[in-house]
């Protein structure tokens, strides 16, 4: 995802006058940043997707304090067909490196951890229903748990392209 | 999708074949002195023999019969394994129903005969084999529910998830079946090992797996499951195991324990087990056990010596670890409350059906069919609506002292309830 500079220049080109052929930062997510300078009161590194070794991801959201976690494309590949996910319960209370669920697939469990502590405050109630969706979309409709949490996570996570070279490695 | 805290399990029988006439002693809790006794040495180096980087290849059996001990054990090895190598585990549990993590016990089990020999009940069609208790199990992998006794043997390995797939170790012990004389073994492509009962034989490749000079193209006859496999997967690590049915007693009323009576009546989300025909091998477990052992060394006898073989046992309940997974496996919350959201349909001869929602094994709705509300229903919804399914001993009991006008309508509706949402005592020793 974005880095802070490449956020701003897409910023920069947004409000000049003179760009007027499409430009590759000109997509609709940077529009929406652009517009809404406050967002940037919380440092954009913060709130980029960040992926564990146990092949999770985490989201800040705007104002930092509710994290989105889900499983990566790579794991939702690796499963093959999900028939059954295990949601955490609203209100729970999760410390970093708890299993807040499991997936299964082809007679498989595997447990869904989570990067950072707080306390359970949405779940994706729609997975009960289609598990498989998770095998579709996995980082983005097909997210599992919103977290809301005291503190920033504290343990090793990845960008992006960490997470690539990471996956591209095992 | 990592290291496991959840709980797995898999099943053995009771005792092996030379101590079958010896009846399994009951674990009690930290009270029992009898294992504490001698047992000092062996359980402190258990985990640090499992947990030595040096120990690449390594057997265990185990000499327990009990069902969450052993599954215990096992998540232990998971857990605490190096993570590069590779370990047998082999074990019998004595008599058990085993579901897989997220199975349904009340559409899966014939929950009404585990009661059997412990209480005397009125008989019921379902008047249970004479087998005495029989244990339920949740375990910690996934899959189905398989049925345990003391002529099956559990196999699991555990090895790095980078050289893991579903087949490879089911392979392994195929090769180790036909090593004893059991041509007709093969790995199917649910990933389990089945007989071919083809009635004619043709050329087939000795060396694959996957078909044997019985196999039939039409699948008919039906080959038979004599082992049903399960996984469970941290980042690093993945551990199968699976049964191995080599000589029952019980064969003949395994199905009644996996046949429930509420089976029509429930659905639910999860996963539902795939019934197969089954078979015994007819092969001596202690005999085939120690092939298993060989032909494990010999699959990998590039990496090594097998680096430590030990039998162990209930000392191993002194490991906080093993005994904290023990403690969970046998609790309510994970047994019941563990069940995916389901609905039951209670249906009468008469009168209205009625659906039950339920979720982390609560009640969570009471819906009567349409425009067939009463006031005898809103009190039997009040009544039901919050109850958390564990807590229930007798829902007749439970009715009456929730129900103020208690009528035939009520007692009609506990005994459906008591027909298809039995909570059997848990754990049962």
């Amino acid at each position: 995802m974005a880095s802070r500079s490449s956020v701003v220049r897409a910023a920069r080109q947004l409000t000049s006058a003179a760009v007027k052929r499409p430009s590759p930062f000109a997509c609709q997510q940077w529009r929406r940043t652009a517009q809404m300078p406050r967002l940037f009161t919380v440092s954009a590194q913060s709130k980029e997707k960040k992926y564990t070794e146990d092949h999770e991801w985490i989201e800040a959201s705007a104002d930092g304090k509710t994290y989105t976690l889900g499983i990566s494309e790579y794991a939702a590949k690796a499963l093959g067909d999900v028939v059954y996910i295990e949601l955490p319960q609203v209100d729970l209370e999760v410390g970093e490196g708890d299993a807040i669920g499991a997936v299964e697939s082809v007679k498989s469990a595997s447990d869904i951890l989570t990067p950072v502590s707080g306390t359970v405050a949405e779940v994706n109630e729609a997975l009960e229903q289609k598990p498989g969706d998770i095998n579709k979309d996995p980082e983005g409709e097909a997210w599992i748990a919103k977290i809301t949490v005291s503190g920033e996570p504290a343990g090793k996570l990845m960008s992006e392209a960490e997470y690539k070279e990471f996956t591209e490695e095992a | 999708m990592a290291p496991s805290r959840g709980l797995q399990l898999s099943c053995t029988f009771r005792g092996f074949v030379q101590c079958r006439s010896i009846s399994h002693r009951p674990i009690q809790t930290a009270t029992t002195p009898t294992w504490l006794a001698h047992a000092r040495r062996p359980y402190s180096s258990f985990t640090k023999n499992v947990s030595n980087p040096a120990h690449k290849l390594q057997s265990y059996v185990s000499r327990s019969s009990d069902p969450y001990l052993n599954l215990s054990i096992e998540d232990h090895i998971l857990r605490k394994s190096p993570p590069d190598s590779t370990v047998l585990f082999l074990y019998v549990n004595r008599p058990c129903v085993v579901l897989g993590r997220n199975q349904n016990p009340w559409s899966e089990v014939n929950l009404g005969i585990l009661d059997a020999a412990t209480e005397v009940k009125e008989l019921k069609d379902t008047e249970p084999p004479g087998i005495g208790v029989v244990d339920i199990v949740r375990r910690r992998s996934g899959g189905g529910t398989v049925f345990h006794d003391e002529g099956n043997l559990n196999w699991s390995i555990t090895c790095p998830r980078s050289e893991f797939t579903r087949d490879k170790h089911a392979e392994m012990v195929v090769r180790a079946l036909r090593r004893q004389g059991i041509e007709r073994a093969r790995v199917n492509e649910r990933h389990d090992i089945v007989l071919d009962q083809g009635h004619e034989k043709r050329p087939a490749d000795p060396e694959d797996t996957h078909r044997t000079p019985y196999t039939v193209d039409d699948g008919i006859p039906k080959p038979l499951k004599v082992s049903g496999s399960a996984y469970k997967l941290t980042r690093l690590r993945a551990l199968h195991h699976a049964t191995t049915l080599l000589e029952s007693p019980n064969l003949h009323i395994i199905s009644q324990y996996l046949r429930s009576p509420a089976k029509h009546n429930i659905e639910a989300k999860g996963v539902e087990s795939v019934s197969s025909p089954v078979s015994n091998i007819g092969l001596d477990l202690k005999a085939y056990q120690k092939r298993l052992q060989e032909v494990f060394a010999e699959t990998y006898a590039s990496v090594g010596k097998t680096d430590i073989a030990e039998t162990v046992g209930d000392e191993l309940l002194n490991i906080p670890d093993i005994k904290k997974g023990y403690d969970e496996l046998r609790t309510l919350e994970w047994m019941w409350a563990q069940t995916p959201q389901f609905d039951t349909k209670l249906d009468f001869v008469d009168g209205p059906e009625i659906t039950l929602n339920v979720h982390h094994g609560i009640i969570k709705s009471f819906d009567v069919e349409e425009h067939a509300v009463d006031d005898t229903h809103e009190d039997l919804r009040t009544a039901l609506v919050g109850t958390k399914l564990q807590d229930v001993k007798d829902w007749s009991i439970l009715l009456q002292a929730k129900v103020e006008s208690y009528n035939d309508r009520c007692a009609a509706v506990a005994r459906r309830l008591e027909e298809l949402l039995p909570v059997p005592e848990f754990p049962r020793r």
